[in-house]
C-alpha cells in the first residue's frame, strides 16, 4: 500500500498556526509522514531547528515519521549556517533530513536523506549516485510523466523509495526575488513580510483573465492544484512508494480522507475526485505534466 | 590583484565562433546540435566537424574552448550524453561544462584530465554544494546562477576554492536555472530534458491590427497596444494581472548589462566574465565581445578611474532584447 505524506508547508502562515497544523495533522489524519520546515524563504518567521525539534519530540508518540526538509534556494552564508545548524539537529535527534539544494545533500551527506523534489533526478544513474552519499527516498521532479516516472524505477529495481507529488499548488521554481514584495512596490530587503497576509499565495492571471500561477514570495507556483487521485492505480503498479499532499491553509484534513479513503478502495476515482472538487471550491484541477502534457491542462482517464 | 578576468564568448555556429575570437574573447563556449545542449533551438549549434574546426581555430589563436552538456539525460536512453562526454574528451577542449550529477561521476572517473565547468544549470549557488561538486568530481568552476548579489559573490569567494564564472551580459534567467519549471507548465517541453526554454513550436504571436497578443503553448503571455514593441514570449518576462495591477509580474523584457558595476564584479574574485547567447547572430557576437574587450581592457589600464563609456552602452542597447538593460541581481536592490 502506498504511503501519504504531507509535503512542507509552503506558506507563511507563521510559528504558532504551523505548530498547531503539524500537530493536527499528526494526531487527527492518516497521514503517514509529515515534513516539517521551511522551503521557500529565510526571511520568514519560520520554526528554528530548536523548535523544529521539540515538536518532532512533541509528534513523536504519533507514529508518524517526522522529516526535517531545507530551503530550496540557499544564497549566502547565514542561509549556509541555518542548514548546517539543522542538519545537525536532525542527525542527532535521528531525523532524516530531505534536501532541496545541492548545498542540502552536501550538509547531510553521510546522513539518510530525501532528495526533494527540488532535487534534478531525471535519470536512474544520478538516483545510484545520491545513494552513494545518504538519499534513501527520491521524491520525482514534478514534471516528470508516469511514463518517464515508470522507467526510472524499473531500472531501479526496488532499491530505493520513490515519492511522487500527488494533490496540491505545484512548485515551479524559485527566484532570488521576491514577486510577492514587488508587487507591493517592495525590495526583498525591506518586504514588509507580505506573504504573510496570503494563506496560500496570491493568485497571477493572464491578461485574459486566466488564474495561471500562484505568487509565494520568491517561489512562483501553479494556480491549479495538481491532482493524481484519478491515477492511484497507475501509482501503485509503476511502484510509486509514497503520495506527497501539499499543505493548504482548508480542509487539509478532509483533503486527506479522501485519499486515504480512494487508496484503501473504500471509494472509486470518480467519487474521490468529485469529493476533492468540491473541497477545492469546483476550481480546475491540473494533473498535465503525469500525462505528458503541458503541466497546466488537466487530462481525465 | 590576481590573474586578469576572462572574456568568455558564445558561438551557436562557426562563423560567431571565428567573430568571437577575431573580437578578442579569451575563451568561446559552444554545444551539439542535439539534446544534450540547453540552447537546442533550431539551425544552430555545432556538429563533431564544426567542433574540431572551432577548436583548432580557436587555439591557432590561443583562445580556450569549452563544450556544453548541459540538459539531464533521461532514463531511457542515456547514451548520447556519455558519448558526447567521451568525445568531448576525444577533441581536445579545455573544459566541459556539465550540470548533471550521473554525467559529472562519469566524466570525472573517465576522463579525469578534462576540466569540468558545472553548468549555471546545475544552480549551484553557495558555498556547501559548490564545495561538494568539487569533493566528488573536482570541478575547477562553478558558472553561478543568476540569483546572487555582488557582495554575496565576494563573501562566496572566501569560501571556496572553486573558480567563479558570472554572466555579464545577455538575456537574464531570473529563477534557479535549471531547476525551473515554467516552461513545461505552459508547454509539456522540459528546457531540462530538451534543452529549450519557450520553444518556437510553442510560441504564437497574434496580431489583430489593433492588438498584438503572444502566446507559449495556449498561455497568454502579453497582450501589447498597436505602438508597443512585442517581446519573445517567455513566462518570467510576461504581462500579467497580479494585485490588482497588470505589470511585467516578474521582469520587464531586456537584457542583463553589468558594464555600470564591472569593477566591483572584477574585484569580487570572478575568473570569467560570460556573455550569454548562443542562439544569437555573429554579429551581436562580435558587438559584445569587442565591447567587453574594451570595457575590462580599460578597467585594467586604470581600475580606480574605469567609467563605462557612453559609446559602448549605446551599442549594447541597440542589440539588446526589449533595447533596456538591467543589472539585475548583482545588485540587491533588484531584488
Amino acid at each position: 500500500m502506498m504511503r501519504i505524506s504531507l509535503g512542507p508547508c509552503q506558506f507563511d502562515w507563521g510559528k504558532s498556526a504551523l505548530k498547531d497544523f503539524y500537530r493536527r495533522m499528526a494526531f487527527e489524519t492518516a497521514v503517514d509522514i509529515l515534513y516539517v520546515g521551511e522551503v521557500v524563504c529565510s526571511k520568514r518567521q519560520s520554526l528554528t531547528p530548536e523548535e523544529m525539534v521539540s515538536l518532532a519530540e512533541e509528534l513523536r508518540s504519533s507514529g508518524k515519521e517526522i522529516v526535517f526538509s531545507t530551503l530550496g534556494l540557499v544564497m549566502n552564508a547565514s542561509e549556509e549556517e541555518g542548514l548546517y545548524r539543522l542538519a545537525r539537529a536532525a542527525s542527532q535527534g535521528g531525523w532524516w533530513l530531505e534536501a532541496n539544494d545541492i548545498g542540502g545533500i552536501a550538509v547531510g551527506e553521510g546522513t539518510p536523506m530525501v532528495a526533494g523534489p527540488h532535487i534534478t533526478t531525471y535519470n536512474p544513474e544520478t538516483i545510484h549516485f545520491l545513494m552513494r552519499v545518504g538519499v534513501k527516498r527520491v521524491v520525482f521532479p514534478v514534471e516528470l510523466s508516469a511514463d518517464a516516472m515508470a522507467r526510472m524505477i524499473q531500472r531501479l529495481q526496488g532499491e530505493i523509495t520513490l515519492e511522487a507529488f500527488a494533490y496540491g499548488k505545484l512548485p515551479l521554481t524559485f527566484s532570488a526575488r521576491c514577486y510577492t514584495a514587488r508587487a507591493f512596490r517592495y525590495s526583498k530587503a525591506n518586504c514588509q513580510y507580505k506573504c504573510g497576509d496570503f494563506a496560500d499565495g496570491m493568485v497571477m492571471r493572464t491578461q485574459d483573465g486566466t488564474s495561471f500561477l500562484t505568487i509565494n514570495g520568491t517561489q512562483t507556483m501553479s494556480h491549479r492544484h495538481y491532482n493524481l487521485i484519478e491515477a492511484t492505480e497507475r501509482l501503485q503498479e509503476i511502484g510509486i512508494g509514497v503520495l506527497r499532499l501539499s499543505p493548504q491553509s482548508q480542509g487539509m484534513a478532509a483533503i486527506v480522507e479522501v485519499w486515504r479513503d480512494r487508496l484503501h478502495g473504500r471509494i472509486d476515482a470518480k467519487e474521490a475526485l468529485s469529493r476533492l472538487s468540491e473541497l477545492n471550491g469546483g476550481e480546475p484541477f491540473c494533473n498535465g505534466y503525469f500525462h505528458g502534457r503541458p503541466g497546466h491542462d488537466y487530462w481525465s482517464a | 590583484m590576481g590573474q586578469k578576468v576572462e572574456v568568455l564568448a558564445p558561438a551557436g555556429n562557426l562563423p560567431s565562433l571565428r567573430a568571437a575570437v577575431d573580437h578578442g574573447a579569451d575563451a568561446v563556449y559552444f554545444g551539439f546540435r542535439n539534446a544534450t545542449n540547453a540552447r537546442n533551438f533550431e539551425g544552430l549549434n555545432f556538429s563533431l566537424n564544426d567542433a574540431k574546426a572551432g577548436i583548432a581555430y580557436a587555439h591557432s589563436h590561443g583562445v580556450r574552448a569549452n563544450v556544453v552538456l548541459n540538459t539531464f539525460p533521461q532514463a531511457d536512453d542515456p547514451s548520447l550524453w556519455f558519448q558526447t562526454v567521451d568525445e568531448t574528451a576525444a577533441l581536445g577542449a579545455d573544459a566541459i561544462i556539465i550540470a548533471n550529477l550521473s554525467l559529472l561521476d562519469y566524466c570525472h572517473a573517465k576522463h579525469p584530465q578534462l576540466p569540468i565547468h558545472l553548468s549555471v544549470q546545475a544552480s549551484a549557488s553557495n558555498a556547501p554544494a559548490i564545495n561538494f561538486y568539487q569533493r566528488h568530481f573536482d570541478i575547477a568552476r562553478v558558472i553561478l546562477p543568476r540569483v546572487l548579489t555582488v557582495a554575496e559573490i565576494r563573501a562566496l569567494k572566501e569560501r571556496t576554492t572553486v573558480d567563479l564564472e558570472v554572466f555579464a551580459f545577455g538575456g537574464l534567467c531570473v529563477m534557479a536555472e535549471g531547476r525551473c519549471y515554467l516552461s513545461s507548465f505552459a508547454t509539456g517541453v522540459s528546457p531540462n530534458i530538451e534543452g529549450v526554454c519557450s520553444p518556437a513550436r510553442a510560441v504564437r504571436f497574434e496580431n489583430t491590427g489593433e492588438r498584438l497578443r503572444t502566446r507559449l503553448g495556449d498561455i497568454l503571455i502579453a497582450d501589447y497596444g498597436a505602438h508597443e514593441e512585442a517581446a519573445y514570449p517567455t513566462i518570467c518576462k510576461g504581462r500579467f494581472q497580479a494585485n490588482d495591477q497588470v505589470y511585467h509580474v516578474m521582469e520587464e523584457p531586456g537584457s542583463l548589462n553589468i558594464l555600470e558595476m564591472l569593477p566591483e564584479v572584477i574585484e569580487s574574485g570572478v575568473v570569467s566574465l560570460k556573455i550569454e547567447g548562443r542562439q544569437r547572430t555573429k554579429s551581436y557576437v562580435a558587438t559584445v565581445t569587442r565591447v567587453l574587450r574594451q570595457a575590462v581592457d580599460s578597467y585594467y589600464a586604470d581600475p580606480p578611474g574605469f567609467r563605462p563609456k557612453g559609446k559602448w552602452l549605446k551599442e549594447l542597447n541597440a542589440i539588446s532584447e526589449g533595447t533596456t538593460h538591467t543589472l539585475g541581481t548583482y545588485e540587491e536592490r533588484w531584488q
